[in-house]
């Protein structure tokens, strides 16, 4: 094992050495089949995306490809013949000589464990981006977290939604008083991680998360605010029920279909140490997107926007993924927190323990994650 | 008081235009945080076509306050023989009337206009209008209608969501700019979605320093003659790859892959009936639409602004219920456009405007049936200044 700062000196020598050169790019990727994250993301470093109002082309190179799990449709022996990186048969093989990594992996897989062993034995790490949920536990995503911080180098992690186009380009500013925060989403990690994106800016920063609570059926309903739902649902453009039957525009919330169209809503209710409390909400059968609201102290108004998720087979949220990924590998500067996916992975695996509970309320001190949102 | 609204309608059937807006003043809709009722009343109802498909029964009876009634006329004065509304919303969008030979559908908006104005004449009392789209697929029509509703005094507003529905990014055509080439890359057919990449592109070309000049002449552009002009650069083609860049709806040119960006031949053999109407202002500006279907599915901008290389561009995006959504939201910044006019009297965008684009849609299928032969279009002088207010939504 090497001591600290020996890791220090060799990752030096060798960054200087490849500065000058397009960045190499290992992908290390549970599969490579046709719209898969691997497939997504890791086009974009070979055809390119559209950036800004022009097609861009990163100045990097995706050398080698680590297919975890090859199955029928995988894509990457095609993409290797036409653009010259070598499909590797071990992780080691494919992080070993590169300048960054992207991971797009199963939740509980152990790609990202097996590239820090190649840095460790290489005395040298790259930065690397862990697509979606760090880990399905928060001691494992913490671990993650910390060979990061002890290997020096950035891992931003998550999923599209924070870099997505907002309708409105809501932005909270940084330092203001959340009173009360709502997210309506379509998937447990992704609606949380898009709550917390809104919410870190509040305050002095993010201070953790003191208890939480997931509540499922008929008492979601008397847990979150009445016109925070509204405004969140006054985003949505997939109302369900009556809006598909004859396409009429629906108050869910103040004509009660709401009720009617979610049997079974999900509350995970996340009660932060700063005493803000927020909720994120699955209401399958009702809506299709993704809706955030809140009240800000000092703002009459409640602040509402939709995270437009934009049309398959584009997902052109994605290449506002990469972009920031593109420039994390380029500068080695982490464009958000990684904290906030490790809260996020953290709250999750809670409110998962909160529901096989019955929806206790559970006390969550190891949650005590503080980091400040980027301006 | 709550102003009292007419509505005069070719059909009401499910995403029809009709319903889509006559919807928003029943029931509704999502608007800054909270789901807005306009302040008045749409207390009257005229229905051209009831097919098995109406929804306007059903609306009638779950908003008694409004009254379907069986002519435009008593629509208008509710068989009272007199004007009893403050305000008409005119959309003869949809249903099932005859083409022209050169194609163009013969939506009735010009006869529902001379009966309404009618009542208005007969009343001796004008009240604001919107029309819905453009004016009238005949252009001798659509120059009557605009100058009957300035003869009478009356608040006259026209057009298409694109306008002022959600752009992203959420930009705005500095006031005052100076543009060299405009041009929309989008997608529909001919007499349909032209007007609306035409209103695009005319909503942020109006901006410009000398303000609306009118057009001075128009040529389209069909099938290989497409293809021929782009290969000689009639309209400039990295604001056309600009324009594409914005949109979320590129079909993948290679199968396998999910977001490529199309090459020439690529884009020849996803398009097999492309469009462009090319035309120069009195100005100098020229400006280029684009229909594109089997490439994309979106209204995308780009220009040349204040002598930079690099194109200005956004989307203007359309939350289309086409798979994509099931509400048509962009018609719920129409409606709030259109709420101010009947509040005050005072329409929140020129009409001429439309009457611009409504002259451009007629001057691309003249061209399209003379052979894509270029047409002065001299009765295109229109002049008008934008307003300095954005309009579009944003919040």
């Amino acid at each position: 094992m090497l001591t600290r700062r020996q890791f220090i000196q060799t990752a030096a020598a060798t960054t200087a050495a490849a500065q000058m050169s397009p960045k190499r790019i290992a992908l290390v990727v549970s599969n490579y089949r046709f719209l898969s994250p691997g497939q997504q993301l890791g086009d974009r470093f070979l055809v390119g995306y559209p950036l800004d109002g022009a097609w861009h082309m990163p100045d990097m190179k995706v050398v080698s490809v680590y297919i975890d799990q090859h199955a029928e449709g995988d894509l990457s022996a095609e993409r290797s013949a036409q653009f010259g990186f070598q499909v590797v048969p071990t992780v080691a093989d494919a992080v070993r000589s590169v300048d960054a990594v992207l991971i797009a992996a199963e939740p509980g897989s152990d790609l990202f464990e097996k590239c820090v062993k190649v840095f460790e034995q290489a005395g040298r790490a790259v930065p690397v981006f862990y697509y979606h949920n760090l880990s399905t536990t928060f001691d494992k995503a913490k671990t993650m977290v910390e060979s990061s911080r002890r290997l020096r180098f950035p891992l931003p992690a998550g999923s599209t939604l924070p870099a997505t186009f907002r309708l409105p380009d809501l932005e909270l500013p940084l330092g203001c008083h959340i009173e009360d925060a709502l997210m309506v989403g379509l998937a447990d990690f992704d609606a949380l991680e898009a709550l917390q994106c809104m919410v870190e800016r509040r305050g002095h920063g993010e201070t953790g998360v003191r208890a939480v609570q997931l509540i499922e059926g008929g008492q979601v309903w008397g847990r979150c605010s009445r016109e925070l739902l509204t405004a969140a649902l006054s985003r949505s453009d997939t109302p369900l029920g009556l809006t598909v039957k004859d396409g009429r525009t629906q108050d869910l919330v103040a004509s009660g279909e709401l009720r009617k169209l979610v049997p079974k809503p999900v509350a995970y209710c996340v009660e932060y140490r700063d005493g803000l409390q927020a909720t994120a909400l699955l209401l399958n059968g009702a809506v299709q997107d993704s809706t955030f609201a809140a009240r800000v102290r000092g703002t009459p108004e409640i602040q509402s926007t939709q995270f437009l998720l934009p049309p398959q087979p584009n997902g052109t949220d994605s290449a506002r993924l990469i972009q920031k990924v593109e420039r994390m590998f380029a500068t080695r500067t982490a464009p958000d927190p990684v904290e906030r996916t490790l809260l996020v992975s953290g709250i999750l695996e809670s409110c998962l323990r909160s529901k096989a509970q019955n929806g206790a309320r559970l006390q969550t001190p190891h949650l005590a994650v503080a980091y400040r949102a980027k301006g | 008081m709550r102003p009292k609204l007419a509505a005069v309608v070719t059909v009401y059937r499910k995403y029809s235009h009709a319903q889509h807006i006559v919807d928003r003043f029943l029931d509704g809709y999502g608007w800054n945080s909270a789901h807005h009722h306009p302040a008045m009343d749409l207390v009257s109802l005229y229905v051209d076509q009831v097919g098995a498909d109406d929804l306007s029964r059903e609306r009638a009876a779950r908003h008694p306050e409004m009254k379907i009634y069986p002519t435009i006329a008593e629509a208008l004065t509710f068989g009272a023989g007199k004007l009893q509304v403050d305000g008409v919303v005119v959309v003869g969008e949809h249903g099932d009337y005859p083409k022209t030979e050169k194609g163009q559908v013969q939506y009735p908006r010009f006869r529902f206009f001379e009966e309404i104005t009618k009542v208005y004449r007969d009343g001796g009392r004008s009240v604001p209008m919107f029309n819905d789209k453009h004016l009238s697929w005949n252009w001798n029509w659509a120059r009557q209608m605009y100058d009957v509703s300035r003869e009478m005094k009356f608040a006259y507003m026209a057009g298409s969501s694109l306008p002022v529905t959600w752009r992203i990014p959420s930009v705005e055509m500095p006031l005052g700019s100076r543009i060299s080439e405009a041009l929309c890359a989008c997608y529909g057919g001919v007499d349909s979605y032209d007007f609306h990449g035409l209103e695009a592109i005319q909503c942020m070309v109006e901006r410009r320093r000398s303000g609306e000049t009118g057009v001075k002449w128009l040529q389209a552009y069909r099938g290989e003659r497409f293809w021929d002009a782009l290969r000689e650069g009639v309209w400039p083609k990295p604001l056309m790859d600009a324009a594409l860049c914005r949109s979320h709806t590129l079909t993948p040119a290679r199968a396998g892959f999910t977001d490529v960006f199309p090459s020439v031949e690529d884009m020849r053999r996803l398009v097999p009936d492309p469009v462009a109407y090319r035309y120069e202002h009195n100005d100098g500006l020229k400006c280029t639409l684009l229909l594109m279907s089997g490439l994309i599915r979106d209204f995308n901008f780009a220009a040349y602004v204040d002598g930079r290389r690099e194109p200005w561009s956004t989307q203007m995006y359309l939350p289309m219920p086409d798979g994509r959504t099931t509400l048509a939201n962009f018609f719920s910044p129409l409606v709030n456009n259109m709420e101010p006019m009947y509040l005050t009297g005072k329409p929140t965008y020129p009409v001429e405007r439309t009457l611009l684009t409504t002259g451009l849609t007629a001057a691309g299928v003249d061209s399209l049936y003379a052979g894509q032969k270029r047409i002065d279009t001299p009765h295109l002088a229109i002049v008008y200044n934008a307003p300095r207010e954005s309009t579009f939504w944003r919040t």
